[in-house]
């Protein structure tokens, strides 16, 4: 049971760094951006290719998969969702399911279609207790979201532009006139968004040693389910609700009697709380 | 005149002369089981080189004609009809999985044009008619051999199932299931889990603590990697058996060493000194860059089988189908002599192979004197 719980906030870890990117995006912007789970790939592949032909450690990977994959929501932002951002939402998001299926033809074209082991060396502490085991890949991920949750919180909280940003989350027109770059804070709304999507996939390449063009599948609609759930645009919601998920899915999926796939029980617990709280669990 | 000769040459040329036989292919070569097609694609076009290097089918080249049917079964069906009436193919092989397999076998059938499923499992395929074939092993065959190997081998009395849920995992292990309690064992855990699934330790802590002597988990090699580091990771003490799914060298690299000591049950021996084998596995390697799997060999068996037919019983469907089904002893293939087609389904010796620092090697093997490689038995 304790080993189940341990495996499940882990993998909520994972779910929580997508979602809260996509939160960013729908949260500034309204738009439901499914090329995130692209931007998750691409970083899972940058890594890789950092990782096979400069160095056999993991952090130069993780920071330049970080970077490219910022960079990478940057470009999506500033090529597909600007000029189509006074049009109906519908139009970006139906670009942005254009490119996301693009995308993992691109990777299947340029790397292959057979899926890569990542195996990198990496020093990180491990813990095992009578109850449960995490292993230093888990414990990575799971440092690496507490610390960036951490960071993301005084960013927001404590600093200058995020301050902006939280007046463009609530009024982008009169945050704007009223003297805030927007321009400037969307883009690094889609940078830092990007980037730690970019690390979730690097570090869910690690954790299942496999990096393949369609790993951003599955993600792509499992992030938003964990947005939905924890109210679009919500930040604290959307780490609760992906750790919800993960608990949820991985008690009920233990079970032998559970004939039900882990996937769709994700549906249809957004269904269930989404019956008794429309908004989401914490939207008021 | 002599202008007139010259064109009445030429045509003599046309109609007499190097005019292709046709071979349609599909398999998936997008979306998600695009591994699995780039493997069947080469293979089958590597068999067509060698046929054709070997004096083509009766001095007549024969030639490929392939689609990707992104493993969507609608698609497969209309590619199937695209082959037949507009490409004229005299035969079509499938290096696509099971549902797409079914779908372009019904048109076969309703078309009269004789077809071969390379590796697809399922029974279904071969049912819908006498024009559908399959050079892969069976479900049920290969599923038995398991769980035989399981109980009579390795001794297991107490067997857990984590089954992939899609018609390849579900008929291998009902086909497991029933050979391994007819035998005494019995079933302590079964789960099925979604194809593209990479989360296992749930089922796998549960499966511990229902401590079972070995644990079967027919399924792709994608997913058996995860299970199969997750299983070492959370310190399972039981036997882990597989399929011909897992026979990739995919497998082994995103497994790693915790691949070790994993059986599976296939139909492609590395260690096997037949010529033919040895060819295929080189001439894989040396054309892709990667070494070969099982995908590939039986994609590659099932375009020289179709190649031998066409060369004894030319291209009449009536007479290709009636030649194959009583075709006995084909040595020509990278997966072991077939020794029969029983219910259109090819009959070999079956192999069990063991990982070993790395590799699949050569563990045991059922040979044509035991009854349970047989489709139906003798």
């Amino acid at each position: 049971m304790g080993q189940i719980i341990a495996n499940a906030v882990i993998l909520g870890c994972t779910y929580a760094l997508m979602a809260i990117g996509l939160n960013m995006v729908y949260g500034l912007l309204k738009i439901l951006h499914v090329a995130h789970a692209g931007i998750y790939t691409l970083g899972a592949y940058v890594g890789l290719l950092i990782f096979r032909t400069l160095t056999k450690s993991l952090w130069p990977g993780l920071v330049c998969a970080m970077v490219a994959a910022g960079f990478a929501g940057v470009a999506i932002f500033h090529i597909l969702y600007k000029p189509v951002l006074r049009r109906p939402r519908y139009i970006a998001l139906i670009a942005s399911a254009g490119i996301f299926a693009a995308s993992q033809e691109l990777f299947r074209l340029i790397a292959g279609p057979y899926p890569y082991a990542f195996p990198a060396q990496f020093v990180f502490p491990a813990i095992r207790t009578k109850f449960f085991y995490l292993t230093s890949t888990q414990m990575l991920i799971l440092s690496f979201t507490v610390v960036s949750f951490i960071v993301l919180y005084f960013l927001i909280s404590r600093t200058k532009i995020g301050l902006a940003w939280q007046a463009c989350m609530q009024d982008m027109d009169i945050a704007g006139t009223s003297g805030i770059n927007v321009n400037r804070v969307i883009t690094l709304n889609f940078f830092l968004g990007s980037a730690l999507a970019g690390a979730a996939g690097i570090l869910v390449a690690l954790y299942r040693n496999s990096v393949f063009p369609t790993m951003g599948a599955l993600v792509s609609y499992k992030a938003f389910v964990v947005v939905v759930l924890g109210g679009l645009g919500s930040m604290p919601g959307a780490v609760v609700a992906a750790m919800l998920l993960a608990l949820v899915e991985s008690l009920l999926s233990a079970a032998p009697w559970f004939e039900f796939p882990r996937d769709a029980l994700a549906f249809l617990t957004m269904t269930i709380i989404l019956l008794f709280r429309p908004k989401g669990l914490f939207k008021r | 005149m002599r202008r007139v000769f010259i064109i009445l040459a030429l045509f003599a040329v046309c109609a007499f002369g190097q005019q292709a036989i046709k071979v349609g292919f599909i398999a998936p070569l997008t979306g998600p089981a695009a591994a699995d097609g780039f493997s069947a694609l080469q293979s089958a076009l590597l068999a067509v080189d060698y046929i054709n290097a070997h004096g083509g089918i009766n001095g007549v080249p024969l030639e490929l004609v392939y689609y990707d049917d992104a493993l969507s079964p609608d698609q497969a069906a209309a590619l199937t009809r695209k082959l037949i009436e507009g490409d004229k193919v005299v035969a079509v092989v499938s290096g696509s999985y099971s549902s797409t397999s079914r779908a372009a076998a019904a048109v076969c059938q309703e078309l009269k044009v004789p077809f071969v499923a390379a590796y697809a499992v399922h029974p279904s395929i071969v049912q819908v008619g006498e024009y559908a074939f399959r050079v892969g092993m069976a479900a049920q065959i290969q599923g038995r051999i398991g769980g035989y190997f399981a109980v009579r081998e390795l001794g297991a009395k107490r067997i857990a199932f984590l089954i992939m849920n899609n018609d390849f995992g579900i008929s291998l292990a009902q086909a497991f299931k029933d050979a391994a309690t007819s035998l005494g064992a019995t079933i302590v855990y079964e789960k099925r889990y979604p194809v593209g699934e990479t989360e296992f330790r749930d089922y796998l802590t549960a499966i511990k603590a229902a401590d079972p002597d070995l644990l079967y988990a027919p399924g792709y090699y994608n997913e058996a990697a995860n299970i199969t580091r997750q299983f070492r990771e959370l310190g399972l003490r039981c036997w882990l058996m597989g399929d011909e799914g897992y026979d990739s060298p995919k497998y082994l690299e995103l497994a790693g060493p915790a691949a070790n000591g994993v059986f599976i049950t296939t139909d492609l021996d590395r260690d096997s000194r037949r010529p033919i084998t040895q060819f295929f596995l080189k001439a894989y390697e040396e054309r892709t860059g990667i070494p070969a799997d099982m995908v590939g060999a039986s994609a590659f068996d099932a375009v020289m089988i179709v190649a031998h037919v066409l060369r004894q019983a030319g291209t009449d469907p009536k007479a290709f189908i009636a030649y194959l089904a009583e075709l006995k002893n084909f040595e020509d293939a990278a997966t072991g002599p077939i020794l029969m087609f029983q219910e259109r389904t090819a009959v070999r010796p079956m192999q069990i192979q063991i990982v070993l620092n790395g590799k699949f090697r050569h563990f045991y093997e059922y040979g044509p004197e035991e009854p349970i490689i047989y489709y139906t038995y003798p």
